[in-house]
């Protein structure tokens, strides 16, 4: 591998080849801000927060850190005036979609950001795309992103109710702004987009305590994906509490039989 | 064409009737049923339906293994696939800026009117979609109108009005 010198706002730093410079900066302690990245996902470059100066072979630009690949010896600018001027810029523009990020916010705060220098959309999405990428990720198969330009937007396909979520809620957790959501209604759980039904699925009941219990992520496709294709999957109708329970006593029943010590939940303790 | 899209004259009917023989040949025969060339699937469908079918969508989602959603960014993205029937022609004006000059403007707001459309839509008996474009690169004749892929350089109202002339004929 090849070890690459590198200039990081004025410190002399190397990197491996092929690393991103996002990568770089973290591991030197260099903040850039990021929206739209997550290091679980391929980057996307969607956001454009991350905006640095490379100065590579003698020619400056700019570029996203996220998904930039080093590749030669080269200089960068995180910080400089170029590249703040820029940031303010992407940050206005985001703010304009999305004021009511708090790290957006937090932002248009550190940068003296012009609040009122684009009409607001007040679309509240980022359109970061990391809910459409961890729903492909855990092959959820419902989110992406629809239309382009100042049209995108993220939607299931045909936005209709989608056949294929397997209500995994990963993209209500990594949104950046909190835009989905999801519900457990009457034995079925609803994720929200914007707060409109995006997609339905059935729970399980547990064969135990007969409560409805998720997530719904369908085993027999997780076992098949481990090798294990048609081995019916462990404790797939009980719920996990019950689960663990259930196991608690029949290892608890097993330890009695070998060593005589063994109480049933409520009994006292018999010394 | 094939008579397997069932474009009917009947204003409330839009109901498409896929011939999935067809698509399997598209799909597997013409294309190897490889994901690699699913673009070019959807070509070839949208070349048979005028417009990409919800049905041969989701079907061809199940042939070559790629997620309906997926096929859906992909159409929304491209600005020549369409998931909205398209009329049995489609006239196109430029409204660059050589045509806009021009008074291609003019001739739009004249065929929208005329039609009762508005640009970028097709007529209740899917006669004719209208749209613009913004250059087709030939501007030393503008102003440009594109008829059923038939360029017409310097077109006026007048050629316009020939053509919905022949449109009302059929
Ligand atoms: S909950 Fe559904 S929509 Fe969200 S990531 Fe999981 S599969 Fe995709
Ligand atoms: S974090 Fe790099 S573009 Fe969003
Ligand atoms: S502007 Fe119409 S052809 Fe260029």
């Amino acid at each position: 591998m090849r070890v690459l010198n590198i200039i990081l706002n004025g410190k002399a730093v190397t990197a491996r080849e092929g690393q991103t410079i996002l990568e770089l900066a973290q591991e030197n302690g260099v903040f850039i801000p990021t929206l739209c990245h997550s290091p679980a996902l391929e980057p996307a470059a969607m956001c454009r927060l991350c905006t640095v100066q490379v100065i590579e072979g003698g020619r400056a630009k700019f570029v996203t850190a996220c998904n930039f690949p080093l590749r030669r010896d080269a200089e960068i600018r995180t910080d400089s005036p170029e590249v703040r001027h820029g940031r303010k810029l992407i940050i206005e523009l985001l703010m304009a979609r999305c004021p009511s990020s708090p790290e957006l916010q937090r932002l248009a705060v550190e940068y003296e950001a012009d609040l009122t220098r684009f009409s607001s959309l007040n679309d509240d999405c980022v359109v970061c795309g990391l809910c459409t990428r961890a729903c492909e990720a855990v092959t959820g198969k419902t989110l992406s992103l629809a239309g382009r330009g100042t049209a995108i937007h993220v939607s299931t396909a045909f936005a209709k109710i989608s056949d294929f979520c397997i209500g995994c809620g990963a993209c209500v957790q990594i949104c950046p702004v909190q835009k989905i959501s999801m519900e457990d209604v009457d034995g079925e759980r609803h994720i929200l987009l914007h707060g409109k039904i995006v997609s339905q699925v059935k729970l399980p009941r547990c064969k135990s305590c007969g409560k409805y219990f998720g997530p719904v992520i369908d085993l027999e496709k997780v076992m098949d994906r481990m090798g294990e294709h048609l081995i019916p999957p462990p404790n797939a109708d009980t719920c996990p509490e019950c689960s663990r329970h259930n196991l608690a006593v029949k290892l608890g029943k097993r330890y009695f039989e070998q060593y005589g010590v063994f109480r049933e939940e409520g009994q006292a303790d018999a010394g | 064409m094939s008579g397997t899209a069932c474009v009917c004259q009947e204003i409330e009917c839009r109901e498409i009737e896929i011939d999935y023989n067809q698509l399997d040949k598209i799909i597997r025969d013409d294309y190897g049923g490889n994901k690699e060339t699913m673009i070019m699937m959807m070509q070839a469908i949208q070349r048979v339906y005028r417009f990409l079918p919800e049905a041969a969508l989701k079907y061809l989602s199940q042939v070559i293994d790629v997620p309906l959603t997926k096929i859906y960014e992909v159409a929304t993205f491209y600005a020549s696939f369409s998931l909205e029937p398209k009329g049995k022609h489609i006239l196109t004006i430029c409204t660059g800026t050589a045509c806009h000059l021009r008074g291609s403007g003019g001739m739009v707001r004249h065929i929208a009117e005329r039609m009762g459309i508005e640009p970028g839509k097709t007529t209740q008996d899917l006669k004719l979609t209208l749209e613009t474009v913004n250059c087709v690169g030939a501007c030393a004749v503008a102003p440009v109108a594109v008829m059923d892929e038939k360029y017409y350089p310097k077109a006026t109202i007048a050629t316009l009005n020939d053509f919905m002339d022949r449109l009302d004929a059929e």
